[in-house]
């Protein structure tokens, strides 16, 4: 059914513009230092858990219910809590290894992440099970009939669609344009050269972390802005769908790393609902997906050069 | 007794940074380290019985009553003192080195019962002076502290290597009194503290554990244990037999009760399949991150082969040949999943093998095609039966009696002995230098003739078929077959026993995986933060220990930095040689 | 050639845009020694690569004793054409023993049955790989390193180590990338006498090196290689006194190519 389809294209739009979000900080990460920085997606559940934190303990029950005082606060208090996790994280964790064999930063990742979603499930109250997050935005759906059925689009999903393209636009724009963005370009090329032309490899690098940081954040807000709960392992698993997503829109990419997103939304949802074994199946074609661009274009689809992998 | 070559002397290194100052004080120090840490053993530790009992290691001002009578921690602390005033002014190569390692012990057990009778005892009254006369801890924790300032102070020479030589018989007599004290220790050590969770027992146990580790890098320091290694190198079958022999007699020391030997199995099972993958990841250098999907693949093919009521297949077949058809099915998976290798390098193939894992976990969970049970698991595996013992039950040997569990226990023995034999015969191999050689430079690796592509995808089957062989032997152990038991999370888990022990060794393994298994069930009043600390340790490891407990020879530059003090000295010995060359 | 060993044909080889090597046609006799030169960037290191299967060169084919070679540098290797890399590729945590061993992988006969059980015909073919290896560990002169970490040998013995780990594969052409770079005139001279004596050995050898006075005292015959196009070839004589590599070689003022590249004369 037509319906039935579209609907499941805006469900895919919406995850997949989130994962998009997601998967910049692992590209920009990856691009910088050559990490697969596994906790990014933690960071993320960090972010949410964040602002949920603040939006709970910290914001009055006059505000709360003022969805636009309370949401952009929430997405800068989102923000503001992974770009601390990830400085930190950057700091104390990776950097020592900065020059390590690359087994030992990955399972340094490996560690931060398993850390940081136990911390969180330790440390915030009920964090064992679902916790719910305030519906902070407009609630409901717009209800567009087509042919026999109709095709339901949350407010909050357009909300998602329309911040996460504002800021990769904005990111591109940055990453290509300003003189930091220069700067991050030419120490993803040659760190050394980089060094040489009088940029600081180090200070470029906390940026990286702390821009994708800010936009996992954001991303974690509008997560649970939209399914009105998160858990502790939303980060796992969505960080890895975005790894996916950097992968196959070709890694270092960033209009790549979005368009990816969208793919993996749609693969999702199209997959749960047409491919053999439904629902309870989806995430085995995202991993089906991963696996095979890993195998036979390690590139991406929108990758600009083809990196020599060592 | 004679030494072939003396312990270079000279080659005390001078004290650099802050401790350079001290360096005329070194002795001094030492000294009033170890001096200290006697005197802390006998100042009482608690003023008061604590709040669940007396604190177990006679810490309360028993001095008056029981003159020099310590036991337990004091006992262990009493004994590094006297150790490190000794070693201080004594003559002894590397005196330094071991007063550092006895100083870290003596700090780590006065942190920690310290810590324990302040948490469990109710607040710092338990060892300041507020309630009376009670820091025993606090001094031999400055006893500690000064033995590490002093032996830095002093410069820490390097490890000495001795060549003794003995009549081999009295070497095989000497090798069964070292394998015959390992048992006690690990059986010690296991059951020290009782079965933990309960009041003082993890601090009991952490203690120990800490007095053991301590006594063990002293050792180590003095370069005996590496004598010892040598020692069991010159006489390999026989010391293999020993530890067979004392890994199948554990179970009649203090550990042979059924709790424990259940223990043991669960630690067994993992310790075997960190060895296979130690094959993959030690060897052949390829990183799996989903490989606890193997381990999960035999056992639910034991559990379909078991006859329980909830396996779809109606077979029942013989354990061993369950084993067999697990650990082939196991490595037919491990062959598909190693394939990308034929593309994929680094860590793309950590990511490719990582979404393997997730396909497998999604697909256990779904109960794809009914072989899994899906969320309702495979319950009521029936116990392993061979000739007409179920090995859930104990045993009587003549007077002897076993405890339940102790069948198993020997099982997994016999299985990790096979283990380790195939990983020990394939690592010195034409095979097992391949891996190593692909490991270090692929393409060089090509280059000398070696078709890297067949015998990458022969690392993860021959891996897998390991995994899936505990497999088989964890479904029957267990009786339960979950999708739960092999989540990613489980796959870090054996990877981190991997790093932890030290890549590609086999004791690393083994060590690694209990390490990860025993301190769980140690310190079960911390279970919360389990998984916490885990990753904290993880970060930690790979900052400060990348080549873990037991490095490989090899391997040790892989992981860790190049500073590390035994590279530093073969450098040297290498350079000297060269200019010996020229001259 | 009747007696040809190697033989390449107008091997060309393309990335993107830009061509390394143009129609480079030579051939290696039994027994010879040939040096390759020419400024860097010239496309030496590539056609080694293409020699070694290592890349597939876009057009033209490289023959052993008339056969094709494949694209597999492994079957290469296991065909007989075994070689050294210009930034040496040592197996760093392996022994220099250990090193040659793996180099004897192809000859040795070991199945993954007999690697896993350890039966006869393992300890037949270790013994044998064993003997071979420390036998070239002597040739070359590091039988005391031995035991050593292949890393924490010294430069000029880790590229004699090289040449012993290729050695190893019983190749019947060796193929040296730069097998002096880094060393002292001392060590030169022992390297000029190791391939010397690997010549005896019935090896044909093509050297790399950028120290023409090297070449000029070592080779049979020389070629030269500029921009990817096989610029000369001829013996050393003729090669040294052919104006066009005066000319073409380095770039350099041509006086101070023409003393380079007598300064070989000199030498007995």
């Amino acid at each position: 059914m037509l319906s039935t389809f579209l609907s499941q294209v805006v469900n895919g739009l919406i995850l997949g513009s989130l994962i998009g979000l997601i998967a910049l900080g692992y590209t920009m990460v990856y691009g910088i230092i050559q990490l697969i920085n596994f906790a990014h997606g933690e960071i993320f559940m960090v972010g949410s858990y964040g602002g949920l934190a603040m939006f709970t303990y910290l914001l009055p029950t006059a505000i709360q219910n003022q969805w636009w005082f309370a949401l952009p606060l929430l997405l800068i208090a989102g923000a503001a809590i992974a770009v601390v996790v990830a400085v930190l994280m950057e700091r104390f964790a990776y950097r020592p290894l900065r020059n390590a064999p690359r087994l030992a930063p990955l399972i340094t990742a490996l560690g931060v992440s398993v850390a940081l979603q136990e911390a969180v499930r330790v440390f915030y109250p009920n964090a064992t099970a679902a916790v719910p997050f305030p519906k902070v935005f407009v609630e409901g759906t717009l209800a567009i009939p087509i042919g026999d059925g109709i095709v339901p689009i949350r407010y909050t999903g357009m909300l998602i669609i329309v911040v996460s393209l504002l800021l990769a636009f904005a990111l591109n724009t940055f990453v290509n344009n300003s003189r930091m963005g220069r700067a991050m370009r030419a120490t993803s090329q040659d760190r050394d050269v980089a060094r040489l032309m009088g940029i600081n490899p180090d200070r470029v690098i906390v940026l990286t972390f702390v821009l994708g940081a800010a936009l996992a954040g954001v991303a974690g807000i509008l997560y649970g802005a939209d399914l009105g709960l998160i858990n502790i392992n939303i980060g796992l698993q969505n960080g890895l769908f975005a790894f996916t997503a950097a992968v196959l829109g070709g890694i270092g990419n960033i209009k790549g790393a979005v368009a990816g997103g969208l793919v993996i939304g749609l693969v999702k949802t199209l997959g749960g609902q047409y491919l053999p074994g439904g629902t309870p199946y989806d995430y085995v074609w995202i991993f089906v997906v991963l696996i095979a661009v890993l195998v036979f274009r390690p590139q991406g689809f929108f990758g600009e050069t083809e990196r020599v992998r060592a | 007794m004679t030494t072939i070559e003396k312990p270079r002397p000279a080659a005390v290194p001078e004290p650099t940074g802050r401790l350079a100052g001290l360096a005329p004080h070194a002795r001094t120090l030492r000294v009033l380290g170890g001096v200290l840490t006697v005197v802390g053993t006998y100042l009482p530790w608690a003023t008061f019985v604590l709040n669940d009992g007396p604190y177990p290691e006679q810490s309360t001002l028993e001095f008056f009553t029981v003159p020099y009578g310590v036991t337990g921690f004091r006992l262990h602390l009493l004994l590094f003192g006297i150790a490190a005033i000794v070693l201080a002014l004594a003559a002894v190569p590397a005196k330094g080195r071991m007063i550092r390692a006895l100083g870290v012990g003596v700090i780590a057990i006065s942190v920690v019962n310290g810590l324990y009778i302040v948490g469990e005892g109710g607040g710092l009254g338990a060892i300041t002076v507020a309630d009376g006369v009670a820091f025993g801890a606090i001094v031999a924790l400055i006893g500690g502290v000064l033995l590490v300032v002093g032996a830095n102070a002093g410069g820490i020479e390097p490890q000495p290597v001795w060549n003794w030589r003995l009549n081999p018989w009295v070497e095989r007599a000497l090798l069964v009194v070292v394998v015959v004290v390992l048992l006690l220790l690990v059986a010690a050590v296991l059951t020290s503290g009782g079965q933990g969770g309960s009041g003082y027992a993890g601090g009991v146990f952490l203690s120990f554990l800490a007095a053991v580790g301590a006594a063990i890098a002293a050792l180590s320091a003095s370069g005996l244990l590496a004598w010892v290694t040598a020692l069991t190198e010159r006489h390999r079958l026989y010391s293999v037999a020993l530890l067979l022999a004392a890994a199948l007699l554990l179970p009649l020391t203090s550990a042979g009760t059924e709790y424990w030997m259940t223990v043991a199995a669960t630690i067994g099972v993992y310790a075997a399949t960190a060895i296979g993958l130690n094959i993959v990841v030690g060897l052949a250098g390829l990183l799996d991150l989903g490989y606890v999907a193997f381990l999960g693949i035999g056992a639910f093919v034991a559990a379909n082969l078991s006859g329980a009521a909830a396996s779809t297949i109606g077979i029942t077949l013989p354990f061993p040949l369950v084993m067999v058809i697990a650990a082939i099915i196991a490595g037919i998976f491990g062959a598909i999943v190693g394939s990308p290798t034929l593309r994929v390098r680094g860590d793309y193939l950590a990511i490719v093998t990582l979404a393997f894992g997730e396909i497998f976990v999604r697909s256990a969970q779904n109960n794809i095609g009914g072989l899994t049970g899906g969320s309702n698991a495979i319950p009521n595996i029936p116990p392993v039966s061979l000739f007409g013992t179920d090995f859930n039950e104990g045993v009587e040997i003549g007077a002897l009696e076993l405890p339940p569990g102790f069948l198993y226990y020997v099982l997994i023995v016999l299985i990790i002995s096979a283990v380790m034999v195939v990983f020990a015969n394939l690592k010195f191999s034409r095979l097992g230098r391949a891996w190593i050689a692909i490991r270090e430079d692929e393409d060089a690796a090509r280059a000398m003739g070696i078709r890297t592509g067949p015998i990458k995808i022969l690392a993860f089957l021959i891996g897998a078929m390991l995994a899936g062989l505990a497999g088989a032997f964890y479904a029957h152990k267990l009786g339960t077959v979950s999708y739960e038991s092999f989540r990613f999370l489980e796959s870090v888990t054996l990877l981190a026993a991997v790093i932890l022990g030290g890549m590609g060794t086999i004791p690393g393994a083994v060590l690694g995986a209990s390490v990860l298994f025993v301190l769980p069930e140690k310190l079960r009043e911390f279970s919360e933060y389990r998984l916490l600390l885990f990753g904290i340790a993880l970060v930690l490891i790979m900052r400060f220990r990348p080549q873990g407990i037991v490095p490989d020879a090899h391997r040790r530059a892989e992981l860790a930095p190049e500073t590390d003090p035994a590279i530093v000295a073969a450098e040297e010995k290498v350079a000297a040689e060269a200019k010996g060359e020229k001259s | 050639m009747t007696d040809a060993i190697l033989n390449a044909t107008g091997v060309t080889m393309r990335f993107g845009g830009l061509t390394a090597l143009n129609d480079v046609s030579f051939s290696l006799t039994e027994g010879e020694v040939i040096g390759l030169i020419g400024p860097n960037g010239a496309g030496k290191t590539t056609l080694f690569n293409c020699l070694t299967g290592l890349y597939s060169p876009t057009a033209g084919e490289v023959a052993l004793r008339g056969k094709q070679l494949p694209e597999d540098p492994a079957k290469v290797t296991e065909l007989g054409v075994a070689r050294t890399f210009q930034n040496i590729r040592l197996f760093p945590s392996m022994t220099a023993e250990e090193n040659v061993l793996v180099g004897r992988h192809c000859r040795m006969k070991q199945s993954p049955f007999s690697s896993l059980l350890h039966g006869p015909g393992f300890r037949r073919s270790e013994a044998e790989a064993l003997t071979r290896s420390a036998e070239l560990l002597e040739f070359v002169g590091l039988t005391r390193f031995s035991d050593e970490l292949a890393r924490n040998l010294p430069y000029g013995d880790q590229r004699r180590l090289e040449i012993a780990r290729a050695l190893a594969t019983d190749p019947s052409v060796l193929l040296l990338d730069e097998p002096t770079a880094g060393m002292n005139a001392q060590e030169t001279e022992a390297t000029r006498r190791l391939i010397l004596s690997i010549r005896e050995l019935g090896v044909s050898v093509v050297v790399i090196e950028h120290d023409t006075k090297f070449i000029f005292t070592l080779c049979d015959r020389v070629l030269v290689l500029v921009q990817g196009e096989l610029l000369v070839e001829g013996t050393p004589d003729e090669v040294r006194g052919d104006p066009r590599v005066v000319e073409a070689y380095l770039g350099a003022p041509p006086e101070e190519v023409e003393a380079q590249i007598h300064a070989g004369e000199q030498t007995p």
